[in-house]
C-alpha cells in the first residue's frame, strides 16, 4: 500500500490504481496516516511555511461544521445527513485545494518569492482608544523593530510622541 | 518513494534565485544606509508625521571605539527624551520625573542584518526610485514595494555620499502616505561625547526597569503564524511599574510585531477588545484564556488584528 500511496503522491499511478487507492483511503485509518506522513514529508522539503499545523483536518472539518447554516431548521432536520455531507464534501475540498496548493507543479528553477498570500478582511474591528499603557507597550517594541538598523532611533519618536497626548488629557 | 525528485527540486528551491531579481545595485543601497547607520556620528533635525500630527525632534549620533550612543529629544510639547547606549535604553520624561530603562538582553536587539537585506526580497520588491534633494543632501530612494497586502510599502530616501537615510515614508496598499520622518537639517560628524548625554539630572526621579531576559512562555503560541513573520525573540519583563508581561516579537525583516501577554489576575479593569492606530502603529488588544493579549506592530491594522485573533493558550502537557 505504502508504494500505491508513493506512486499516487508523484502522480504515476494510472485513473483505475489512483481511484481504488483513493477509494483505500476512505476506509483504511493506516493508509490515511501514511498519506499524511508523506504529505507533511513532502511539505518539509518542499516550502516549510506550507506545513499544516498538527491537527489541521480537524480544526477545519470543526469550524466548517460550526458554520452557521443558511439551511431553515426544517430543512435541517428533513435532511440533515445532506448537510453534514455537504459539510464533508466542503472539508475534502478545501484539503483537496491545500494539497493541490503543495503538490501542484513547482517552477523547477525560480521559485515562488514568499506565497503571496492576500489578508482576507478580518472581521471589522472595533475601534477602542489607545491603552493607557500604550507608550509602554511601544518603548518595548521599537527595540525590536529591525528599522532601527536602518534609522538608529528616529522610530522611537512614536514612543514619546504618545506621551503629549497622554498628557495633554 | 520517490521524493529524491522533490528534494533535489527543493534544493534548488533553496537558492537565491528570487534574490537575483533584485539588482545587487538595489541592494547595496540598503546596505549603504544600513552600514552609514551603524558608523556615522552626525546630529540633526526631523519631522515626524503622521496624518495631520507632525512632531519635531533632534537626533544625536557619536560613535567611537567603545561602541556608540545615540539621543533623540522631542522639541515639541513636553520635554522628553530618550538615551540608547551600547547596552541601554532610557527614557527620561521629566514631566514625571521618571526614567524608563529597557536593558538589551543577550540576543541584542534583532538588527536588520546585512545578510538578512537580501531576505527583505521574499516579501518586497526593492527597486531604485526618484533622486531628490533633501536637507541640502542629494538622495537616492529606494522603494520597497510589498508582495501581498499584510505589510506595508516604504520610500526609503539615502544621501548618495554617505548612504546615511534622510527621509523614510511608510505607504499603504492604496499608496497613501501612513507616516514619514524627514530630516530637514542634518550635519554629519563634528559630534562630541557630551552632546549625547542626557540633560536632564535624574537621580532623584524614579527609576522603571522593564527587566527584561528571554524566557519560555509555556503554551502560548499562534494558531498559524503571519506569512513571512517569524518568530524572533520571546522574553520576560515588567510593563510600567510592576506590571509583569510576557512578550514574543514577529518579524518580517523590516516591520515587526510584538506580542504582549499579561495575566488578568488582579485586574479589575476589564479588557477593552478591539483596535487603536497612530500612524503606521496598530495595537489590537483582546482577552485569551484570563490573559490580556496586546499586540501591537508597524504592519496594516488587518495583520496586527490577524496576528491577535492567532494567540491562543494551550496547557503545557
Amino acid at each position: 500500500m505504502k508504494d500505491r500511496l508513493s506512486a499516487l503522491m508523484d502522480g504515476e499511478l494510472d485513473d483505475k490504481s489512483a481511484a481504488e487507492v483513493i477509494a483505500a483511503l476512505g476506509h483504511d485509518d493506516e493508509a490515511v496516516r501514511t498519506w499524511r506522513a508523506y504529505q507533511l514529508i513532502s511539505d518539509a522539503m518542499r516550502e516549510s511555511r506550507r506545513v499544516l499545523s498538527p491537527g489541521f483536518n480537524a480544526r477545519l472539518a470543526g469550524r466548517l461544521a460550526a458554520e452557521p447554516t443558511v439551511l431553515a431548521p426544517r430543512a435541517l432536520q428533513t435532511d440533515s445527513r445532506r448537510w453534514y455531507a455537504l459539510s464533508a464534501a466542503a472539508s475534502v475540498a478545501a484539503i483537496g485545494l491545500v494539497g493541490w496548493m503543495a503538490f501542484g507543479p513547482q517552477p523547477q528553477v525560480a521559485p515562488a518569492p514568499a506565497p503571496v498570500a492576500q489578508v482576507q478582511p478580518e472581521t471589522k474591528p472595533n475601534i477602542v482608544p489607545l491603552p493607557s499603557a500604550a507608550n509602554d507597550y511601544l518603548l518595548a517594541h521599537q527595540g525590536f523593530s529591525p528599522r532601527v538598523s536602518l534609522q538608529g532611533m528616529a522610530p522611537y519618536v512614536r514612543t514619546v510622541a504618545e506621551q503629549a497626548v497622554e498628557s495633554r488629557k | 518513494m520517490r521524493l529524491k525528485k522533490i528534494l533535489f527540486t527543493g534544493l534548488f528551491a533553496l537558492g537565491p534565485a528570487v534574490v537575483q531579481a533584485q539588482s545587487a545595485d538595489t541592494l547595496g543601497w540598503l546596505r549603504k544606509m544600513h552600514d552609514a547607520t551603524q558608523k556615522l556620528s552626525y546630529t540633526g533635525t526631523f519631522v515626524y508625521q503622521n496624518g495631520a500630527r507632525s512632531e519635531t525632534s533632534r537626533i544625536t549620533r557619536y560613535v567611537d571605539a567603545s561602541g556608540d550612543i545615540e539621543k533623540l529629544e522631542v522639541m515639541d510639547g513636553v520635554p522628553r527624551e530618550i538615551v540608547r547606549t551600547k547596552d541601554t535604553v532610557r527614557c527620561y520624561l521629566p514631566g514625571s520625573r521618571l526614567v524608563k530603562v529597557d536593558r538589551r538582553t543577550d540576543r541584542g536587539f534583532p538588527a536588520l542584518l546585512p545578510e538578512r537585506i537580501t531576505a527583505l526580497a521574499r516579501h518586497y520588491d526593492i527597486s531604485l526610485g526618484e533622486s531628490r534633494r533633501i536637507a541640502g543632501y542629494d538622495c537616492q530612494a529606494v522603494v520597497l514595494t510589498p508582495r501581498d497586502n499584510l505589510r506595508y510599502g516604504y520610500r526609503l530616501y539615502a544621501d548618495v555620499g554617505s548612504g546615511m537615510l534622510l527621509k523614510a515614508v511608510t505607504v499603504d496598499a492604496a499608496g497613501e502616505q501612513v507616516e514619514q520622518f524627514m530630516f530637514t537639517q542634518l550635519t554629519i560628524g563634528g559630534v562630541t561625547r557630551d552632546m549625547v548625554k542626557p540633560r536632564h539630572a535624574s537621580r532623584t526621579w524614579r527609576v522603571e526597569d522593564a527587566g527584561a531576559a528571554p524566557a519560555i512562555l509555556a503554551g502560548w503560541g499562534l494558531s498559524s503564524e503571519l506569512p513571512g513573520f517569524h518568530k524572533v525573540i520571546e522574553l520576560k519583563r515588567r510593563l510600567g511599574e510592576s506590571r509583569s508581561a510576557g512578550q514574543v516579537v514577529y518579524s518580517d525583516g523590516l516591520a515587526a510585531v510584538s506580542v504582549f501577554i499579561e495575566s488578568l489576575e488582579g485586574r479589575t479593569d476589564p479588557v477593552r477588545t478591539g483596535l487603536a492606530s497612530m500612524g503606521a502603529i496598530h495595537i489590537y488588544t483582546r482577552e485569551v484564556a484570563n490573559h490580556m493579549v496586546t499586540v501591537v506592530g508597524e504592519a496594516p491594522a488587518a495583520s496586527v488584528q490577524r496576528i491577535a485573533n492567532a494567540v491562543e493558550y494551550r496547557r503545557p502537557q
